[in-house]
């Protein structure tokens, strides 16, 4: 998610994005005023809805996709924006890229869509400074608490239950330094789970070892964390991400996942306004088209995304938990998050 | 004959490889770990600010003694069980001795990553070893003792390094001299005192290539300690990675990679001084 880079990186890896831009780049050149340059993720620039927008606006879409977060930055950076109009990421990395005056300000007055906006998604504090929206909400997800259904016949209604010696060696949990951190100051209840101060950070540290005496394992990523759970008999699983239930289904494991009463990280991917937008119109109508109410349905008829305008499609999608959700924010100190959980593993 | 200049250009063109893919990446890594951090940027002042955070913080001295210790079990483990594989394939002839030889090489051929797997399917809780520990009526249930611990991360990394262990013990066994033995013989030493006398430090110089081998390959290791040792796999490895990633404090993780090669390189030396020795 919110991956931080440095400078002499950066430079390597823009200079490694030049190279393999070269033929987005090459492009370019012939580029003219009417095209939209998006930056985006698989499945957010849809010919669903990149088809009738180009019909209707006359202009044509250059998509690039990445597949990392610190990729997207790269390019961003390596052109200081100048190289696109509009680009999707989530709420965790809005400072990184607002702090590198890589966007802009949205002019919501021309984004009448925004009106479709669900009340969750009006005004999300880390996507905004003073009163100027830098995104839009568009696709959103958890990373909620997976339970085997056969050992839980009502959804578990609390994150405690990772704690529970009655389920000792049947829960594994993700093994993200950040991610982790972040359940415990939920777990424990503790209001601002990105801003935390050094007490804080003790009380997370020893939640976290008492955790680990309960654990099986830790998971090394979110096919790991499938596999480990359908082998091993496990009944409680700090999820990557609600699609590892449908896998877990296809090994024959009845799992489910819930969103516990304490709430669960949500990550929000928003449409944002590159600095560098030529036509700015265009760049508008696009993150407009986006917030759509067929967009929105498409979205999650088809991705299983939670969207942020159509609540009848969330709900026959099963993703109505949105405002149960806390969106991810740049944490306080990734380095010392990163101190705390190495102390964590390397705990007796 | 040639000539001065043509020999310079010649020994630059063979050294150039070595030097781009060898000097200039452990240089630049060297570089890396006296720089430092600044809001999220690599500043280039010279210093030994990420040594001294290094040896101040218990807790990474603390996990790279531990790991010490689990490299020198795998490494005793490695050998209990590679040597006398070794000795075993030595002692047949023929064509046995080169089928043997090819079977307890050919892991090498497969990826390591899917040893790893394939461990964790045999030790797992549906593995293959609580399938038959329950066929014989061993285990009433499968256990699930035989994963996710201490014990799995030896006995995964014993396994998957045993090749480079029985390949250099194989071949410090084949040049030991047969009339070497039959002398032992003949002066009448039995089989057991033949293998102490003049076998084993015969061997010896192989025997710790062998073990040098297992015991950097488990240092550098920081997937195995995660994939099967459960919630406490956590080594030295573990710790350098988690600074290239989230944390993105290369400088810190490149210091404490330098530490782990200067540990490398310690045990190489000691071992080298110690297979000189029983060459005399």
């Amino acid at each position: 998610m919110s991956k931080k880079s440095g400078l002499s990186r950066r430079a390597i890896v823009a200079a490694g994005a030049t190279v393999l831009a070269a033929p987005y780049l090459l492009r370019r050149a012939e580029a003219k005023a009417d095209t939209l340059r998006l930056l985006t993720w698989e499945g957010y620039a849809d010919a669903a809805w990149v088809k009738p927008f180009e019909e209707k606006t006359g202009a044509k879409c250059n998509i690039v996709y990445v597949g990392s977060a610190d990729e997207m930055f790269a390019k961003m950076q390596g052109s200081k924006g100048a190289d696109f109009d509009v680009l999707t990421f989530d709420t965790s990395i809005f400072k990184r890229y607002i702090d590198a005056n890589l966007l802009q300000p949205i002019a919501t007055g021309k984004i009448a869509n925004a009106a479709n906006l669900a009340a969750a998604f009006k005004a999300v504090a880390p996507i905004m400074r003073g009163d100027k929206h830098y995104g839009m909400p568009f696709a959103w997800g958890s990373l909620p608490l997976v339970y085997d259904k056969a050992a839980f016949p009502a959804p578990p209604d609390s994150w405690q239950l990772l704690w529970d010696p009655k389920y000792a060696q049947q829960v594994i949990s993700q093994d993200d330094a950040n991610n982790c951190v972040t359940l415990a100051a939920i777990a424990l209840g503790i209001k601002d789970p990105f801003n935390l101060t050094d007490p804080q950070f003790q009380q997370i540290k020893t939640k976290l070892i008492e955790m680990k005496k309960n654990l099986l394992t830790y998971y090394a990523g979110f096919d790991d964390g499938v596999s480990i759970f359908a082998q091993s008999k496990i009944k409680l699983m700090y999820s990557m991400g609600e699609p590892q239930v449908p896998k877990l289904k296809e090994k024959g494991i009845d799992a489910a996942f819930t969103i516990p009463k304490e709430g669960a990280i949500g990550w929000l991917d928003c449409w944002t306004l590159s600095a560098g937008a030529k036509d700015l119109d265009l760049a508008h109508a696009w993150i407009n088209a986006c917030l759509d109410k067929s967009v929105g349905a498409y979205l999650s008829d088809k991705e299983k995304y939670g969207n942020t305008t159509n609540d009848e499609a969330n709900t026959r999608n099963g993703v109505t938990y949105g405002d149960k959700l806390i969106w991810l924010q740049t944490p306080e100190s990734l380095e010392k998050r990163t101190a705390i959980w190495n102390e964590v593993k390397a705990a007796p | 004959m040639v000539s001065l200049p043509e020999r310079i250009i010649l020994f630059m063109l063979v050294a150039a490889g070595p030097f781009l893919l060898i000097v200039v990446p452990i240089g630049a890594f060297l570089a890396m770990s006296f720089f430092r951090m600044e809001n999220q940027q690599i500043v280039h002042d010279l210093s030994l600010a990420n040594y001294a955070a290094f040896f101040s913080s218990w807790t990474y001295v603390k996990t790279l003694l531990l790991t010490l210790w689990l490299c020198a079990e795998v490494t005793l483990i490695g050998l209990l069980i590679g040597y006398p594989i070794a000795y075993f394939i030595w002692r047949r002839s023929g064509r046995i001795r080169t089928i043997l030889l090819l079977l307890f090489v050919l892991p090498l051929f497969m990826s390591y990553i899917v040893k790893i797997f394939t461990m964790r399917s045999i030790l797992g809780l549906n593995g293959f070893l609580n399938q038959i520990l329950v066929a014989v009526g061993i285990l009433s249930e499968p256990s699930q003792v035989f994963l996710y611990n201490q014990n799995a991360i030896l006995f995964t990394m014993a396994v998957i390094f045993l090749p480079f262990v029985i390949l250099p013990i194989y071949l410090s066994l084949e040049r030991i001299p047969r009339s070497l033995v039959q002398a032992s013989a003949d002066l009448g030493a039995d089989i057991g005192t033949t293998f102490w006398h003049v076998i084993l430090p015969l061997s010896a110089p192989g025997t710790i290539a062998g073990a040098l081998f297992a015991f950097v390959l488990a240092l550098g290791d920081f997937i195995t300690p995660q994939m099967v040792g459960g919630a406490n796999g956590f080594t030295f490895g573990r710790v350098i990675w988690s600074q290239f990633g989230l944390a993105y404090n290369w400088p810190f993780g490149a210091a404490l990679g330098t530490v782990l090669l200067a540990v490398a390189l310690l045990a190489i030396v000691l071992g080298g001084l110690a297979a000189q020795r029983q060459k005399v």
